[in-house]
């Protein structure tokens, strides 16, 4: 029997990992492959303060970006070994669920100077500075389609790192392109 | 250089190095960049650009702007273009809209022969009777509808959107409205200057050598100033909490993209418009304001006449004759209507050649200028929910309260020298920037993933701005002589009188029943004068009056701007890949694309119950439920029974909204303590997340539950047929398939073709032996393709939605909103046995106990026809014999290549779901053909020994 | 368009958010007669002045909250959590995130 193999919903890109710091004034990749996992929990258990990561924000803790996007949900976000640590090392404080997303959802990154630029183009967000700094996390809809997005700056270059429904593959990249395509050098 | 046109000099826009050519109803013609279309013709000596609505009267510029009413033209393949202000480009191809067979001679003015019948309201009187002649009265009129023309053929337009947040939005970039940018942006506010001219400036542009400096510096300054400029932009629309349309056009390679702006505070600085005059023969061409020869000389460098008689009554007129004289226009009259000269008609057949004023000169001219007065474009304070209030001395309406976010500046707001102007824009300017700072501040403070605010909100700035004075200016709105109102819509003030006098008394239905301000001018040239005619007719004043209701756009936007980018989102399995490369034919299930067959359903189905065969259902909607009250919860959403699932156990449950009619179906199964997966529809995969969280928020917050959808995480394959056992059997080593072990509505988890944390359900829709096998998705497809491979002996085949459809409804298993429909109650199922009425409390179930209790709602029966070649059309009606009366409908009908028979499921009135009644089916031709009522559901293997083996 | 204040976001797009509906509490299932039940799934009072309405945070925090909203002067009172259910039909915006 041959060894599984795993493929992005993204067929039209070359799914990578590698944090590129190119210097084009956007570039867009697929991280679908990251782990993804989503512990549930209420806000005021021990398991909420052991991520001490404060409603909207995200936060490094371990390798691991600790997305609390939501009330009562936080999103783990790392390599395999890394999520999976966190999730056997969690403090399960009263009622805690774990849900592994890695499968279900899809993840873009877009960076840049003008990654915000992009994004205007398709979100309804306000991508200030002042309201969405490094690190914010929040939902709103993109190119039609629900998505969770996080603020992650690399390096000081703007980044932001998109999640949605896998299923929406190719059309969400595609319309990501489609609206970098202004600004392309 | 033609005799049209003047020397070079300082403020003309027109670039001379660079000529362009371009064609007039076929005539090859010269202008320069920098030119206009209709500067390019008037250059040219063409005087007439068109002909009007219903009169087909002779039309040339009157304003030479973008309001002008009689310019416009058809471009290549774009029709309806505004030409006094479309920039020319080499090698356009321009014609006149609404003329047959030529502008010069056409023949449809034969309406200015019948223009007494053509009076106000035709419309409503005219071309009613007889009924039999409305196509012949519809062909006729449409060849006299104006517009130009559309070109079906045209490759379609690229069109463009964005979100913006700037701080302060400037609607005008004027003198004030660049002062009010350059002050926001200096005090530190992000700031939009949107200008609808090609260029800043305003009226300054066309003004003396000091005022075109002062335009240059402010112009300037605004750039250096880091304010986002967009010209040939409009704000089009203001909305709630100064939400914004902003169409901007002439981007390279996109003809329009529209800015959906949140702005903290708007600054309306719109200017003024000029009014034109109502007189006999305004409408002749050749009658111009004062501010359309300004433009023509000054930024065009165009001479519109030889001979004119100027009417003023303002500087903008004086400044008129002297801009004339420069351009050698020899200036035969000057009537003054600050001391009470007048103009009484024009005369002419296509062009003014004779002028008589009110003391009963007549004077020999090619040109009439007139300068009386201003209309002021509230619209978008309008919007803002202001009502301007008009003031009499200055013969125009002013702001009166708009709200706190929304600041008025300029020629809008009041009077004065440019100093002024500019001083009120800068107070304006800084003002915005303050309250934008508060709002920003505030927005800020309430958002949660915002930075923090540090500070506390500051107090709501005041408006201490010292007010622009109102001038005086004459009321002069119409001569002692009946003119054209509005331009667009051939409406004249005598249309008016009648209309007042045939006892339309209110503005806004004297603007439906005439069409004034309601054709392409939208009121700006001619609100004002119309309020005036009315009031005038009515003994009444302009106040009392009252203007119309000022609506979003302010400026026509295209419908394509409005559409944007268009973005449909698409949905697709992580097998489609395989699909499309494997034949498949598509079909579009809401957002999905997902495989209807591969070539030939029908042996997909016979491969499938006597071999095995795959089909991707991944659609299939999947709740990931975890929590000690998960019972509780499917208690609570389904009709039946949820205590005691054991693990590994499988259950179907369907679902009623609070009226009791089916919402959804499908099975969950216990895969933990406290951890269970329900399956939905496809279609309702997300309805039915929302639904579950809105009753555990608002009804039942206590319970402990948690839901994930996973509908997509896990690649769904249901893997069907005598054979399906044995094939999957190879593909795993630690879920044990034996039938015992692994019983029919039973589920396991494990690894299948070597990939972990797999799910697998003994179940089977199509009624064969099979398992539905959930696969994490990124590995779908390599799982897709192992069973294939390991299937091959087998004589495994991939099998779409349409043998799957066959195959379910041979067995007579209902779909959710295909069988059922919005008003089908859970009785209607025959699942008696499912409507737990002793349980508590579940959604639906009052109004299915009294439908219970009442029997008397269609059920679903299984229906064969008598000739079993009859395949009915799904919603056919099913009939009492001989008669109309309708007793139902097919609502699934296929042939089945099992069977060899057609097949349906029905819904039917009670009296006829007794198994053995004949039903009479209409057809969709007319004819009429019987089927019975079967006694089961299932038409094949009623005892499903195939799927329990 | 509304900026919605959403109780845990913050204001945001109406388009961002479903709209639910006027709100009414729900009468005891098994207790009501078939009028007031009815009058719960499709009567509203539709008032000119003060309205209780249900919305939902769709694409963010997936909150059900209830807001009062004034349908004369188009006034928002501070958002209510929880929020109160509305009698119908499930929202069918076909969107997971």
């Amino acid at each position: 029997m041959a060894d599984p193999v795993f493929r992005s919903s993204v067929t039209s890109a070359e799914t990578t990992s590698a944090e590129s710091t190119s210097a084009a004034a956007v570039t867009i990749s697929d991280v679908s492959d990251w782990s993804k996992c989503s512990v549930k929990a209420g806000e005021g258990t021990e398991t909420a303060k052991g991520f001490a990561v404060a409603l909207g924000t995200a936060a490094q803790r371990n390798g691991v970006l600790v997305v609390h996007h939501r009330q009562h949900e936080w999103l783990l976000l790392g390599s395999a070994a890394q999520v999976d640590e966190t999730i056997h090392n969690l403090d399960r404080d009263g009622f805690v669920s774990t849900v592994d997303l890695t499968h279900g959802r899809m993840m873009l990154r877009v960076s840049g100077p003008r990654s915000a630029d992009v994004l205007a183009k398709v979100c309804s967000s306000n991508f200030d500075d002042a309201f969405t700094p490094n690190r914010a996390a929040w939902g709103a809809t993109v190119a039609r389609v629900t998505c969770d997005l996080v603020r992650d700056d690399q390096v000081g270059v703007r980044s932001y790192l998109l999640l949605c429904d896998r299923s929406y593959g190719d059309y969400f990249f595609q319309s990501l392109l489609d609206a970098a395509d202004e600004f392309a050098d | 250089m033609s005799n049209h046109r003047i020397p070079d000099a300082p403020g003309q826009l027109i670039n001379r190095d660079v000529p362009l050519t371009f064609t007039w109803n076929g005539r090859r013609l010269r202008g320069y960049e920098g030119d206009t279309i209709v500067s390019a013709l008037l250059a040219n000596g063409i005087t007439i650009t068109g002909r009007s609505m219903k009169y087909h009267r002779p039309r040339g510029p009157l304003t030479a702007d973008y309001w002008d009413p009689n310019t416009t033209v058809q471009v290549g393949d774009e029709p309806n273009v505004r030409a006094s202000h479309r920039l020319l480009r080499d090698g356009m191809n321009v014609s006149a809209q609404n003329v047959w067979p030529s502008l010069r001679f056409d023949l449809k003015s034969a309406n200015r022969l019948v223009g007494r019948f053509l009076t106000a309201g035709f419309y409503y009187k005219t071309f009613m009777k007889p009924a039999a002649l409305w196509p012949l009265y519809a062909r006729v009129l449409g060849t006299f509808a104006p517009g130009g023309v559309v070109d079906l053929d045209a490759p379609p337009p690229r069109n463009d959107k964005r979100y913006a947040h700037p701080d302060v939005v400037v609607a005008g970039g004027g003198p004030a409205g660049m002062a009010a940018a350059l002050a926001a942006a200096q005090a530190g506010a992000s700031v939009m200057l949107v200008e609808h001219e090609h260029q800043l400036g305003g009226h300054l542009c066309w003004g003396d050598d000091t005022d075109r400096a002062e335009a240059a510096r402010l112009a300037h300054a605004v750039r250096a100033a880091g304010v986002e400029v967009l010209t040939d932009a409009t704000v089009t629309g203001r909305y709630e909490d100064n939400w914004l349309a902003i169409s901007q056009r002439g981007l390279p390679g996109i003809d329009e993209r529209l800015i959906k702006a949140r702005a903290g505070v708007l600054i309306v600085a719109a200017g003024t418009i000029e009014r034109p005059y109502v007189f006999a023969g305004n409408d002749l061409p050749g009658v111009m304001t004062s501010g359309a020869v300004r433009r023509l000389i000054t930024m065009y460098g165009v001479k519109p006449g030889n001979r004119a008689v100027v009417f003023t009554a303002n500087p903008s007129g004086d400044a008129a004759v002297v801009a004339l004289e420069a351009a050698g226009v020899t200036i035969a009259a000057v009537v003054d209507g600050r001391l009470g000269g007048n103009v009484v008609a024009a005369h002419g057949r296509n062009r003014v050649r004779r002028v008589t004023l009110a003391d009963g000169r007549r004077i020999d001219s090619d040109l009439l200028i007139t300068a009386v007065g201003w209309t002021t474009p509230t619209s978008l304070l309008n919007m803002s929910g202001d009502r301007p209030v008009y003031d009499p001395e200055a013969a125009r309406f002013f702001p009166w309260c708009p709200p706190d976010n929304v600041l008025a500046t300029g020629g809008l707001a009041g009077d004065g020298t440019t100093e002024q102007l500019v001083a009120h824009g800068e107070a304006t300017g800084l003002l915005a920037a303050a309250r934008a700072g508060v709002v920003r501040h505030r927005l800020q403070h309430l958002t949660r993933r915002a930075e923090p605010v540090t500070t506390p909100e500051p107090a709501w700035p005041a408006d201490e701005r010292p007010p622009l004075p109102h001038g005086s200016h004459p009321a002069l709105f119409r001569s002692t002589t009946h003119g054209i109102v509005d331009y667009s819509e051939d409406v004249s003030s005598k249309d008016l009188v009648q209309a007042a006098d045939e006892g339309f008394d209110s503005v806004e239905l004297v603007k439906r029943f005439t069409t004034t301000t309601m054709g392409p001018s939208q009121g700006k040239l001619e609100t004002v004068n119309t309020v005036a005619v009315l009031a005038e007719a009515r003994g009444e004043t302009i106040e009392q009056v009252g203007t119309t209701v000022w609506r979003p756009p302010y400026a026509p936007i295209s419908l394509g701007a409005l559409a944007g980018r268009i973005h449909e989102p698409v949905r697709m399995s992580s097998i489609q890949p395989w699909h499309e490369a494997h034949g498949a034919q598509p079909i579009l299930a809401g957002q999905w694309i997902r495989p209807n067959h591969y070539g030939d359903p029908e042996s997909e189905v016979r491969n499938t119950r006597n071999r095995v065969g795959i089909i991707d259902i991944t659609p299939l909607g999947k709740l990931d439920l975890q929590g000690p009250d998960v019972p509780k919860l499917l208690n609570l959403l389904y009709t039946n029974s949820w205590n005691a699932l054991p693990q590994g156990a499988v259950r179907y449950g369907l679902m009623c909204a609070e009226d009791g009619v089916v919402l959804d179906d499908g099975v969950t199964g216990r895969l933990g303590p406290e951890h269970y997966l329900m399956t939905t529809t496809s279609s309702g995969a997300a309805t039915v997340w929302n639904w579950a969280e809105n009753w555990l928020q608002t009804e039942h917050p206590d319970w402990q539950v948690h839901i994930t959808p996973v509908t997509t995480g896990l690649t769904s394959i249901n893997v069907a047929g005598p054979d399906s056992r044995q094939l999957l059997e190879r593909l795993t080593n630690d879920i044990d398939l034996g039938p015992d072990a692994f019983q029919y509505m039973q589920v396991r988890t494990g690894t299948v073709a070597g990939v972990a944390n797999c799910i697998v359900w003994r179940i089977g829709f199509t009624g064969e032996l099979s398992y539905e096998v959930h696969v994490p998705s990124g590995f779908g497809l390599f799982v897709w393709e192992q069973l294939l491979v390991h299937g091959q002996d087998l004589g495994v085949a991939p099998f779409g939605l349409e043998a799957q459809r066959i195959m379910r409804l041979e067995k007579g298993h209902f779909i959710v909103g295909q069988d059922t429909d919005g008003l089908s109650k859970a009785p209607v199922t025959g699942l008696e046995t499912l409507l737990k009425v002793e349980k508590d409390d579940w959604v639906g179930k009052p109004e299915v106990v009294w439908a219970l209790s009442r029997g008397d709602g269609p059920r679903i029966v299984a229906v064969q026809p008598t000739d079993p070649t009859v395949v009915p059309e799904e919603a056919a009606q099913i009939v009492a014999a001989g008669t109309n009366q309708i007793l139902g409908r097919i609502t699934s009908s296929r042939f089945s290549p099992t069977l060899n028979r057609s097949v349906c499921l029905a819904q039917v009135h009670p009296d006829v779901a007794t198994p053995g009644t004949t039903l009479t089916i209409v057809l969709a031709n007319g004819t009429r053909t019987t089927a019975q009522v079967m006694e089961h559901h299932a038409h094949f293997d009623p005892e499903g020994s195939r799927l329990r083996g | 368009m509304l900026l919605v204040p959403c109780p845990v976001c913050g204001p945001k797009n109406a388009a961002e958010l479903t709209y639910r509906g006027e709100t009414h509490s729900r009468p005891d299932p098994n207790q009501a007669t078939p009028e007031e039940w009815r009058s719960y799934l499709y009567l509203r009072d539709n008032p000119a002045g003060w309205l209780r309405e249900g919305w939902f945070c769709s694409s963010g925090c997936r909150t059900f909250f209830t807001l009062e909203r004034n349908t004369t002067t188009g006034e928002l009172r501070e958002p209510l959590l929880p929020g109160n259910k509305v009698a119908g039909r499930p929202i069918s915006d076909g969107t997971e995130p």
